[in-house]
């Protein structure tokens, strides 16, 4: 017969942690919790679970106040005392050891440490270095690089470009530029960050 | 006999029975332990958290309604570990409550609101949530709001235990919702419209369909009573304002849902509004009923039988009150001096199943035989005892189904046998015999050449074990039924289908002169009818008097009209079928120049010059007991009215004139 998969909350503890953002690994983590092993019987844990995933998409995308830590850290005092079982507990523990202030605060502020969280950073490409080769455009799965690959002896191309909107942030165009145009920056100030 | 151990909570030493929880030994004492889940007198389920509490000595919190109390324990119920949770959970689901107390009918008995006021939390600090489900109002009864709903599940467990097992959560954590099977409105499921998921309800989601802007219940005049619809004669209470009645629950305690009515009860109240209903004496003129003044009525009443004395019917249905009843029967006896004087009790019950059945109790009976009864909440035939036997099943009690045809409740039963009744009665004597019961010569005699089958031998077997069994059985078997109580200590209740019947009979409304049937189709020259007797068609006679609260069919044929109180108009008392009498209460005053028929009865008496004097001293101990005596094992003969036609056409002017009459039409068009 059909066999149910379980994901045990252990299971996405340890794939939430492959991932270096604090704030987006608890973000995996309670995802993936909300939509697997939670069970619901018992408030403070099906309410405050999804209470803190709606915190954590907010600092993610630099949407959040300075409350929403404190917030987070109350719905992760309560769940390891009210929670039913022992995965509210938990889940609740998880919370506050990566419940790591200072990347929070700065996430709140707008600057993802790790620059992973999307709403913090941008790709761009210099237009100076670009040669119009095209491989940027051919990697990008989501169509968000826009331009046209130079045909020799013929002018007036443009440098490519990135659309922010559609673009991922997955890095995949850093690494195929060979002329090194393509540069990770800060959202905000808009200045070149290390990889 | 149950032990009692004593805690102490909050400084507080209690003492309280063993095996209590903690919510419960609490408010033993005065304290209230914060609770939205909690549905008293069931199992807890530790869902919402509130209710967790401190115990000293032990470092994580006990769940109060889960938690059952140990000798010496001390329990602090208001530390600031435990109020933070209780603010927590507040605080969250006040995150999704649409938050509009202001117009909100629940407000003041609201449970969010409650603990929202005693906590101080105006609004959530957490996110707002808003799911925008839609509202399920297609019926006329309950209106289901999933945007209140605070997902605590009370309606679920009380539908599941009562065996109607149509609402359940569909979905997890907070985007689940409480829905029906396959998320249809209520008419489309098994939903009978009984209502105790209204009661059970905490907050706004579940309502009474027509409730809005109809008052809230500080309003409310709230009087305890009896319903009169069939034969549980279920308690409830009416909320009355400005002398009508505005709804009517469970008679249980708040949060309780220990006792259960139906949609006739809880819904079929309207018709004492309705157009239908009599609210003036009437006579006839030239073949015309015209409203005419109690004087005149009852003096035309009181010389009709003053001249026809013994040759005077009456019939009565069995839904009055021992007070009338016992008033009519002295009215018969001393003033009118005729002894037809009968019930419709008399077309399904004798007078020994009504006078000597036992009293129980449902919910300590481990063993439950149920015979000749088919009980249905569907079709509402007794439908809170099918309600109170499916609620004892799911709380561990045995259900053995004796039935010569199919029943509806034969799923939940241990061992269902599906044969003549009376027989298997006998079958179960002689395997009760086998298995070491006191034995008893006449009945021995009787069973003897009876073969048993497996499934009785199964039977006796549970009989034989039980702490506490009882016997519900249609009247025409209780004799058949009582010979098993020679053989051991078993309770035996023959269920009548009308609310007081047993206290009809034994306040004297037996069969003396001519039956029920027989006056019901003439043969008397002056018929005096009492509520809403199932007859249609004026028999032949020479005079007829309906006392009625609605204009019946039989009514509308008749010489005169005496406008009688209805049940919920009325004072007095009932003698359930468990035995145990029942106080009813006045919920509004008498509608227009309505009485209730015990005054009726004792201006008539005055009118004809020898007024009754009532006395309560008078009036008979309603429980006389009577020891068992060996009858043969036999069905007793005409006595085979059917439950369902006859309790639904004594109830017709309820169900026809409120809105119950939607379920018929609903159950038509499909």
């Amino acid at each position: 017969m059909n066999e149910i998969k379980t994901v045990k909350v252990e299971d996405i503890k340890k794939e939430a942690e492959a991932i270096k953002c604090p704030v987006e690994r608890s973000f995996y983590y309670m995802n993936g919790f909300l939509s697997g092993p939670m069970c619901g019987k018992c408030f403070p844990c099906s309410m405050g679970s999804y209470e803190a995933r709606i915190l954590l998409k907010n600092i993610m995308e630099g949407t959040a106040d300075e409350d929403a830590l404190k917030r987070i850290r109350r719905i992760a005092d309560d769940m390891l005392v009210a929670s039913m079982c022992k995965k509210g507990k938990d889940t609740a523990k998880f919370i506050l050891e990566w419940l790591d202030e200072g990347v929070f605060r700065k996430h709140i502020e707008g600057l993802c440490p790790e620059r992973t969280c999307r709403a913090f950073i941008e790709y761009r490409i210099i237009a100076e270095k670009c040669t119009m080769c095209g491989d940027c455009h051919k990697a990008c799965k989501y169509g968000a690089i826009h331009g046209e690959k130079a045909v020799a002896f013929r002018s007036g191309y443009q440098p490519f470009e990135i659309r922010q909107g559609i673009c991922t942030r997955c890095g995949e165009c850093i690494k195929v530029c060979p002329a090194g145009a393509i540069i990770l920056t800060d959202a905000k100030s808009r200045e070149a960050v290390g990889v | 006999m149950s032990k009692t151990v004593t805690v102490t909570i909050d400084g507080k030493e209690v003492k309280v029975p063993e095996g209590a929880n903690l919510i419960d030994a609490a408010a033993s004492a005065g304290i209230h332990i914060p609770n939205l889940c909690h549905v008293k007198g069931m199992k807890g389920i530790g869902a919402c958290r509130m209710c967790l509490v401190e115990m000293e000595g032990m470092k994580a919190p006990l769940i109060g309604c889960t938690t059952k109390v140990k000798d010496g324990m001390k329990v602090n119920t208001k530390t600031e570990n435990v109020e933070e949770v209780r603010k927590f959970v507040i605080d969250l689901i006040l995150s999704m409550h649409p938050l509009d107390c202001m117009t909100c009918t629940k407000a003041g008995v609201c449970t969010l609101q409650r603990y929202a006021y005693e906590y101080g939390i105006k609004e959530s600090s957490f996110t707002r949530k808003k799911f925008g489900y839609p509202v399920d109002e297609a019926n006329p009864f309950i209106k289901r709001d999933p945007d209140y709903c605070i997902l605590c599940g009370r309606c679920v467990r009380v539908c599941r235990e009562q065996g109607t097992n149509v609402l359940d959560f569909m979905g997890r954590g907070v985007g689940s919702k409480i829905a029906t099977a396959m998320d249809r409105p209520l008419q489309d499921s098994a939903c009978t419209f009984c209502g105790s998921c209204v009661d059970a309800c905490p907050v706004n989601a579940l309502l009474e369909a027509d409730r809005w802007r109809k008052g809230r219940e500080w309003d409310y005049t709230k009087t305890a009573s009896v319903c009169l619809s069939c034969g549980n004669g279920c308690d409830i209470v009416a909320s009355s304002k400005d002398d009508s009645v505005i709804k009517i629950n469970s008679g249980a305690e708040d949060g309780s849902v220990t006792k259960y009515i139906c949609a006739t009860g809880r819904f079929g109240f309207e018709s004492a509004s309705s157009d239908i209903r009599v609210t003036t004496p009437m006579k006839k003129v030239n073949g015309a009923l015209e409203e005419t003044t109690w004087k005149d009525a009852l003096a035309v009443v009181a010389e009709k039988l003053k001249k026809s004395a013994g040759k005077t019917g009456i019939i009565s249905t069995a839904g009055i009150l021992n007070q009338d009843a016992f008033v009519l029967s002295k009215l018969a006896s001393d003033v009118i001096r005729t002894k037809n004087v009968d019930t419709t009790a008399s077309l399904y019950a004798d007078a020994d199943s009504m006078k000597f059945s036992d009293a129980a109790d449902l919910d300590n009976t481990d063993v439950i035989v149920l015979a000749g009864l088919n009980t249905s909440q569907h079709a509402r035939v007794l439908p809170a005892l099918d309600a109170g036997i499916r609620k004892a099943v799911s709380r561990g009690a045995k259900l053995i189904v004796i039935n010569a045809g199919e029943t509806e409740i034969a799923p939940a039963a241990a061992i269902n046998v599906v044969s003549d009744e009376a027989k298997a009665f006998a079958q179960l004597a002689k395997a009760l015999m086998g298995k070491g019961a006191k034995a008893d010569k006449k009945v021995e005699a009787a069973v003897s050449g009876v073969h048993v089958s497996e499934d009785m031998e199964k039977a006796a077997e549970m009989v034989a074990a039980a702490k506490s069994a009882a016997i519900f059985c249609a009247p025409s078997l209780f004799n058949a039924a009582r010979n098993i109580s020679l053989l051991q200590d078993v309770k035996v209740i023959a269920v009548p289908y009308e609310a007081n019947a047993r206290g009809a009979v034994i306040m004297g409304l037996t069969t003396e002169g001519k039956t029920y049937s027989e006056m019901a189709s003439g043969g008397v020259s002056v018929l005096y009818a009492i509520g809403e007797v199932p007859v249609t068609k004026r028999p032949n006679v020479d005079f007829l008097i309906a006392q009625t609260s609605y204009m019946t069919e039989l009514a509308k044929q008749a010489d005169v009209v005496l406008p009688a109180a209805t049940y919920l108009e009325s004072d007095g008392t009932i003698t359930g079928y468990l035995g145990r009498d029942k106080d009813l209460k006045k919920a509004v005053k008498p509608a227009g120049d309505s009485k209730q028929h015990k005054s009726i009865f004792i201006d008539i008496s005055k009118t004809m010059g020898s007024p009754i004097k009532a006395s309560a001293a008078e009036m008979k101990s309603a429980h006389e007991s009577h020891k068992p005596e060996f009858h043969a094992f036999e069905k007793k003969k005409g006595l085979d009215a059917k439950a369902a036609d006859l309790i639904g056409s004594l109830n017709k002017c309820a169900l026809e004139h409120s809105k119950l009459l939607w379920l018929k039409e609903a159950k038509a068009g499909v």
